[in-house]
């Protein structure tokens, strides 16, 4: 038999003392939680290379009809670059709605979400978890679009600075993640009406965001989509910054403002999940609602 | 025991166990269509039960007319204002509000074999009743598709409202229109029970095949843009496809006044028939003739899926997917 001080690394008085964790042991759990959790993600994709065929041939598909639209309508090259940009971005909105906001109302389903509770760790660990396990994919098919559309439909990018663009891109994940890290919280609170919400979180999110034109010719919705959406502040900053010079003209605020909205957006977003996890969880065991499956 | 099912049983033929073997008989076209009655408002209620009406209509209505004002805008910004920029974004509003029912035909007949098998367990169930599974799957396609009609009309009438698209009810041509939605919409159940059968076989990312499926459609069916800015052996491809014929006779019955998707300058149509767009008669021949083969294609298909899928207990298989 295994002795009371299995999972601690000093002798302790009783249970309440043996869960009482100092900080090291905290985040060492919660560092686990995150290699646990991102390692099925990341196995995944050797066990079934399926996947490739329809996460990066299916994305591909869906950008080229819009591209094929701006040809069809004689557009300038610029714009058919805004649309291979917006294609590989979605990759990355497709993995937060669907691998991070909708995951916990699947793990519901499957029965896994008490698990989830009832282990000794934060459900941030688990979502930071899931957000890189499902960001190789997200990066690989992001890549794909962004070379093979390059490719074929001759994008020409004109970056004059890509330590800004780096930037950039990377703020806009990690808002991106923070706001998915939110979605999840609501989601695991919803039964049927999360799955629609993920349907409601594309193709209008798409429209509002601006992924196949500059959001600035939504004129307010646009500015209103800057002000509060990553992904249609994220794109458009790119965009500026990898069009840079060309005929387009950008209605928006330059690159250098956006990223201040990027920065304050993840640092709400991120802030805003951690309060809604706690709350949710909290109002999830209150009412039942860990257990309510197919609903 | 055939005295308690009250019937004698003939000498060398075996017993049924009490069992009135009449009963596992599907009957005739009443029994058929009770099942597909009792499968459409299953799912239907399926579909819409979750939430208040009004909530369903929007999340229902959201996503096709955002597609299409993704489209419409992207018109407006190249084009302008001008005549040209009027009839492209008629076309892209009519070919975005005919897409929702491809989406929710395909994918929703896909996915409800997939719901019932991996998510509420039920397909064993399902399919061990009296009912025909094929009709129990079409009753639940045709509800999915009246979803999908929903997001169209609704789209259709912004398009006509609010951006433009030129509707005269005196130059409609009422018959080829109701002629194209029904082959139209038979070609989307159609397939939508193909990708059914090859779901029945398939593991992992089996939720992604349908999506990948309309996807690859939509890229050349002449939804958004004509036929002709495709490459010519992708524009012979096209022309096997009933959707590219149901597109077409959709556009040019209901809205005569849009480009053609299928013909057109440098097309192949053009390059076959002679003529630069396809007549009325042309169109439903084409439609008709796509249809009927499509369909029984999938009935060859989806009968051979199931016998695979019976043999090696793939009916009531989850994968965790």
């Amino acid at each position: 038999m295994t002795g009371p001080n299995l999972y601690v690394h000093r002798r302790t008085s009783g249970p309440r003392a043996a869960a009482a964790w100092d900080r090291r042991q905290v985040l060492m759990n919660n560092l686990r939680t995150v290699l646990g959790r991102a390692f099925p993600r990341l196995i995944g994709l050797t066990r079934e290379p399926s996947w490739l065929l329809f996460e990066v041939g299916l994305p591909f598909l869906t950008t080229s009809a819009f591209v094929l639209v701006y040809r069809a309508l004689q557009a300038p090259s610029e714009y058919i670059g805004f649309v291979v940009v917006g294609g590989a971005m979605t990759a990355f909105w497709l993995n937060v709605i669907w691998m991070m906001a909708a995951q916990l109302y699947w793990e519901k389903d499957q029965g896994n979400l008490e698990l989830y509770f009832t282990a000794p760790m934060d459900m941030m660990a688990v979502l930071f978890g899931m957000a890189i396990g499902g960001m190789l994919a997200s990066c690989l098919r992001a890549a794909v679009v962004l070379v093979i559309g390059s490719v074929v439909y001759g994008v020409h990018f004109s970056v004059d600075q890509w330590l800004p663009l780096l930037a950039v891109f990377f703020l806009t994940l990690v808002a991106l993640y923070g706001l998915g890290m939110m979605l999840a919280s609501l989601f695991v609170l919803w039964g049927r009406e999360a799955f629609h919400m993920t349907q409601l979180l594309q193709e209008p999110m798409y429209f509002v965001s601006g992924l196949n034109f500059p959001v600035g010719q939504l004129g307010f919705l646009g500015a209103l989509a800057v002000a509060l959406l990553p992904l249609a502040v994220g794109l458009d900053a790119m965009r500026q910054l990898a069009f840079a010079g060309g005929p387009i003209v950008f209605t928006t605020p330059p690159p250098g403002v956006e990223v201040l909205i990027l920065v304050v957006m993840s640092v709400v977003f991120l802030g805003l999940a951690r309060f809604c996890l706690r709350t949710m969880e909290r109002l999830a065991r209150h009412e039942g609602r860990l257990t309510a499956r197919w609903r | 025991m055939s005295a308690e099912s009250g019937t004698a049983t003939a000498p060398g033929q075996r017993s049924s166990g009490g069992f009135d073997r009449s009963r596992a008989d599907r009957g005739g076209p009443a029994t058929t269509w009770r099942a597909f009655a009792t499968s459409a408002r299953l799912g239907w209620q399926m579909e819409a039960n979750w939430t208040d009406p009004l909530l369903f209509f929007i999340y229902s209505v959201a996503k096709p007319l955002a597609s299409a004002l993704i489209l419409v805008i992207m018109v407006q910004i190249v084009s302008g204002g001008g005549t040209g920029a009027a009839a492209a974004r008629a076309f892209v509003v009519i070919g975005s509000a005919l897409w929702a029912f491809v989406l929710a035909g395909v994918q929703g007949i896909a996915w409800s074999v997939l719901d019932d098998r991996e998510r509420y367990r039920m397909l064993k169930y399902l399919y061990v009743s009296p009912s025909d599974f094929l009709v129990v799957l079409v009753g639940r396609g045709v509800a999915r598709v009246a979803v999908g009609g929903m997001g169209a009309a609704i789209t259709l009438v912004v398009g006509v409202l609010f951006l433009g698209v030129s509707f005269d009810p005196g130059r409609v041509d009422w018959g080829m229109a109701v002629v194209v939605m029904i082959g139209g919409l038979a070609a989307v159940v159609a397939l939508g029970i193909l990708m059914a059968a090859v779901c029945l076989q398939t593991r992992q990312e089996s939720w992604s095949y349908p999506e990948a499926v309309a996807g690859a459609l939509f890229l050349v069916v002449g939804a958004v843009f004509p036929l002709s800015v495709l490459p010519l052996p992708v524009q012979g491809v096209s022309l096997l496809l009933p959707l590219t014929w149901w597109m077409a006779g959709f556009r040019q019955a209901v809205f005569p006044a849009t480009i053609s998707s299928v013909g057109g300058d440098g097309s192949l149509f053009q390059a076959l028939a002679g003529s630069a767009t396809p007549d009325a008669t042309t169109i439903v021949l084409a439609l008709l003739a796509t249809t009927v083969l499509v369909t029984l294609v999938t009935a060859v298909l989806f009968r051979f899926s199931e016998r695979r899928a019976k043999d090696r207990g793939l009916i009531d298989r989850t994968t965790g997917s």
